[in-house]
């Protein structure tokens, strides 16, 4: 009973959502702000109705009711709890469901923070937003209903892929999701916009915090997803480009070129139609994005079913949806030109204006490979793939790029640099870069991508530190205080600016990790029977003893090494061979050790049915949790600058110029 | 003012040339077709040594583990034709006798597919139950169609 009562509330749900896409547009009809009250209410309702939804559906999974067709699928009584609640993501249907009620979320969020500062913005959002939910919705009660019960009753769930049964990739889908979806903010604000003909820097203003919000969760998402996919698939990369890698890989660095855009525009006023056009592009790939992974068109552990009823309706609902918001920003686009024009080639603009077009090479190249093997298949050509070179002979270079300008940009002045200005700020960043990359190449690196790589590394920190530096000593002189002091007042008095640094230095230190890891990986691969060695790198590891081992819902084989470093043991690694015996399914379980410089990572794919010998894989993976560390960086930077506080001291609040958008003049009013 | 709109614009288009080279100037050679172990045997010897990806299912009983090494050997099918198949490194977890795999790897004047790289399909168990049904009707053509890759 419990069950249909979930099942029931997400079917009001969908009728107050409805009401969420009604109600808004009689308000901006009749001019009528009751009407938007009720609309309000609406998506307020809508919240709290599919939260019943989740909740009812997350008490069945503990409760182990396997009447319920998707519980059984994706749960089983032996599962721990922990990934009982998880099964609610391990699925098609599910996941779904979770994507709708983070989208609730956001949008009651959204209405309740900015109902008084943004009223005009309200009823648009409340619009755009109930679209968007109202089609996800449709897709959950008509073509995927994680309601469905099954008759006979089943004894006991399939279990959850083992493959999912992991901490990482608990959080992994809900983190991507709320990235996903947070783009729908800022989004809906760029829609109102449109809409309204308020196509001021206002809106860029009042999203900047949901932006990146919705970044931070996309980057932790894609980083723990590589994570995952690095312990836990046992091929000791984290990066594949594998098409769905790919979906969630698009958005990202669109909302990274977004955010950086945006500043032109909140300083100079430039950038106008661009700035929509990255955020529709960024929330339309999203939606991409879950067409991709979600209508079972890519085949791999994230997609359960290939479901053609499924396909068609995201596919129809998504073109709707780039339909709508480009087709309004063709018609809206003309009214915006910039009064301003770019000065000189030189000068932070521009900078900001290659950066973009770096980003938007990388996506459309990320975007032909996901998309050119579907589209050859489609048209019933021939299937292809497209490998890792293609993408690595972009983005290389890209990366390059990108990085180069994270030394150029945040200190280059803005319209125009001279000569001299140019000599101070970038002589010595040059000279330490040189002089740093020579005492690589003497220590060995010699391969041309990694030095060009730790070359614009070391650019970009020589960059930062005198910043930091100048910075510093600026605050201290002026409050008689010292250096260390002098930088705290720097960031209290530019918090945006420090943050965005510090994500900055959280590159810097990835990009480290991905070069080392990537370029100077070394591997063996051999046979192996119990009492025999084997070295690499500086280590030496011994097969002790192979044995049986068995788990609550497994049995499998361990291996145990005995790893030694100059002659002394320094450890001991177990990997395993499992086999998952409700589901039937062999995983390989991968054994790492964490060295000072990098990881040691073991696995066993294969044991001989004897259990006299197994087939043994070890990779030394140099620096290769500075991917992590750089990404924990970035994480750090990205939630100061959310819970930033806003500067008092230094500026009225009310800003004259800001109130009125210089544009207004030139738009007619809407003639609604 | 001319002159530097001409430099900016100019300077784009030669990152987004030089940038759009690296991506698609070789973009052919990048490509991995996807073939059918029948399409396979009727390769000339201008497809020798060319990267393909080929979808079958392991023939039952047709694999033998060279022992003390890496090597394996087994015949892939696509139900009409067979070809034999040696592979060096890692199987995945799923690789089995009579089940779907992805056999990554060249065609060669041996008339052998050799191959560093297989991709398992997953099992069925994780696709909802009418799927499941869905799936045992479909016919040999079909459901090579829809091996994927994972």
């Amino acid at each position: 009973m419990l069950v249909e009562l979930g099942h029931f509330s997400v079917v009001i749900a969908l009728v107050l959502s409805f009401a969420g896409i009604i109600t808004p547009l009689i308000g901006l009809k009749t001019r009528n702000a009751t009407w938007v009250v009720v609309g309000r209410r609406a998506v307020l309702s809508t919240f709290v109705l599919i939260t019943i939804g989740m909740f009812i559906l997350i008490y069945s999974y503990l409760v182990e009711d396997y009447s319920v067709k998707y519980i059984y699928a994706t749960s089983n009584s032996k599962l721990p709890i922990f990934y009982k609640v998880a099964g609610l993501w391990g699925g098609h249907e599910g996941s779904l469901l979770l994507w709708a009620w983070i989208l609730s979320l956001y949008c009651a969020l959204a209405t309740l923070i900015h109902w008084k500062s943004q009223p005009v913005v309200m009823p648009y959002l409340i619009l755009i937003e109930s679209i968007v939910l109202t089609g996800f919705l449709m897709l959950i009660l008509f073509l995927s209903n994680p309601f469905e019960r099954i008759f006979p009753v089943p004894l006991d769930g399939k279990d959850l892929n083992p493959l999912l049964q992991d901490p990482a990739m608990v959080v992994h889908p809900p983190l991507l999701y709320l990235g996903y979806v947070g783009l729908s903010i800022p989004f809906s604000f760029a829609m109102a916009a449109l809409f309204s003909g308020r196509l001021g820097e206002e809106w860029l203003k009042a999203t900047q915090r949901w932006t990146i919000f919705a970044w931070l969760c996309l980057t932790c998402g894609i980083l723990m997803g590589g994570y995952w996919a690095y312990y836990e698939l046992g091929w000791g990369g984290y990066w594949g480009w594998d098409p769905v890698e790919n979906a969630a890989f698009m958005p990202w660095l669109v909302a990274t070129a977004f955010l950086h855009s945006t500043m032109v525009q909140e300083k100079r006023k430039m950038f106008k139609v661009w700035n929509l056009f990255l955020i529709i592009l960024a929330f339309s790939l999203s939606l991409i994005g879950t067409f991709l992974v979600r209508s079972g068109i890519l085949s791999s552990v994230h997609s359960f079913a290939a479901d053609p009823g499924r396909g068609v309706f995201i596919l129809g609902f998504v073109t709707f949806m780039l339909v709508l918001s480009f087709g309004t920003l063709m018609i809206r686009a003309p009214k915006l030109r910039s009064q301003i024009k770019m000065d000189s080639m030189v000068s932070r603009e521009s900078a900001f204006l290659f950066n973009n077009l770096f980003f938007l090479v990388a996506l459309a190249t990320v975007f032909v490979g996901t998309l050119y093997p579907l589209a050859m298949e489609v048209l019933e050509f021939q299937k292809v793939s497209v490998g890792a070179p293609y993408y690595n002979a972009v983005f290389m270079p890209v990366a390059l790029g990108l990085i180069f300008l994270m030394g150029v940009g945040p200190y280059i002045p803005w319209r125009k640099s001279s000569s001299e200005n140019l000599k101070k700020l970038f002589v010595i960043p040059m000279l330490f870069s040189l002089g740093m990359t020579g005492l690589f190449f003497v220590a060995g690196v010699r391969k041309p991508y990694a030095l060009a790589g730790l070359a614009v590394v070391f650019f970009v920190l020589a960059a930062i530190f005198l910043d930091f530096n100048k910075l510093a000593s600026f605050w201290a002189k002026r409050e008689k205080s010292n250096r260390f002091q002098g930088f705290f007042s720097a960031y209290r008095n530019n918090p945006r600016r420090i943050t965005g640094i510090i994500i900055h230095i959280g590159v810097l230190v990835m990009v480290v990790g991905i070069i080392f890891s990537s370029m100077y990986q070394t591997e063996k691969i051999l046979i192996m029977k119990p009492g025999e060695e084997v070295n690499l790198q500086a280590f030496q590891l011994r097969m002790a003893n192979l044995y049986g081992v068995k788990g609550v819902n497994w049995t499998g084989q361990e291996a145990l090494f005995d790893v030694y470093k100059e002659g002394q043991i320094i450890t001991q690694m177990h990997p395993q061979k499992r086999f998952y015996t409700v589901s039937q399914t062999p995983t390989t379980e991968t054994a790492i050790y964490q060295t000072k410089m990098g990881h040691l990572f073991v696995t066993i794919p294969e044991v001989a049915p004897d259990g006299s010998w197994a087939r043994v894989r070890i990779l030394h993976n140099p620096l290769v949790l500075w991917v992590w560390y750089g990404g924990g960086i970035m994480a750090i930077g990205a939630f100061m600058n959310i819970f930033r506080r806003v500067r008092k001291n230094r500026m009225p609040v009310t800003d004259p110029a800001g109130m009125v958008p210089e544009v207004s003049a030139n738009i007619p009013q809407p003639t609604r | 003012m001319a002159g530097k709109k001409f430099g900016i614009i100019f300077s784009v288009l030669i990152v987004v040339g030089g940038l759009g080279y690296l991506a698609f100037g070789r973009f052919g050679e990048n490509l991995v077709y996807f073939v059918t172990p029948s399409e396979v045997v009727t390769f000339g010897s201008d497809r020798y040594g060319k990267k393909i990806r080929v979808a079958g299912m392991v023939v039952e009983a047709s694999m033998k583990v060279i022992p003390e090494t890496l090597k394996i050997r087994f015949d892939l099918t696509d139900g009409d034709k067979t070809i034999p198949v040696a592979f060096e490194g890692v199987p995945p977890d799923l690789f089995k006798e009579g089940k779907g795999a992805v056999v990554e790897g060249y065609w060669d004047g041996d008339q052998v597919l050799h191959s560093h790289m297989i991709m398992a399909k997953h099992e069925e168990d994780y696709m909802p139950i009418e799927m499941k049904q869905a799936g045992v009707k479909l016919p040999t053509k079909g459901l090579i169609k829809t091996l994927k890759v994972d």
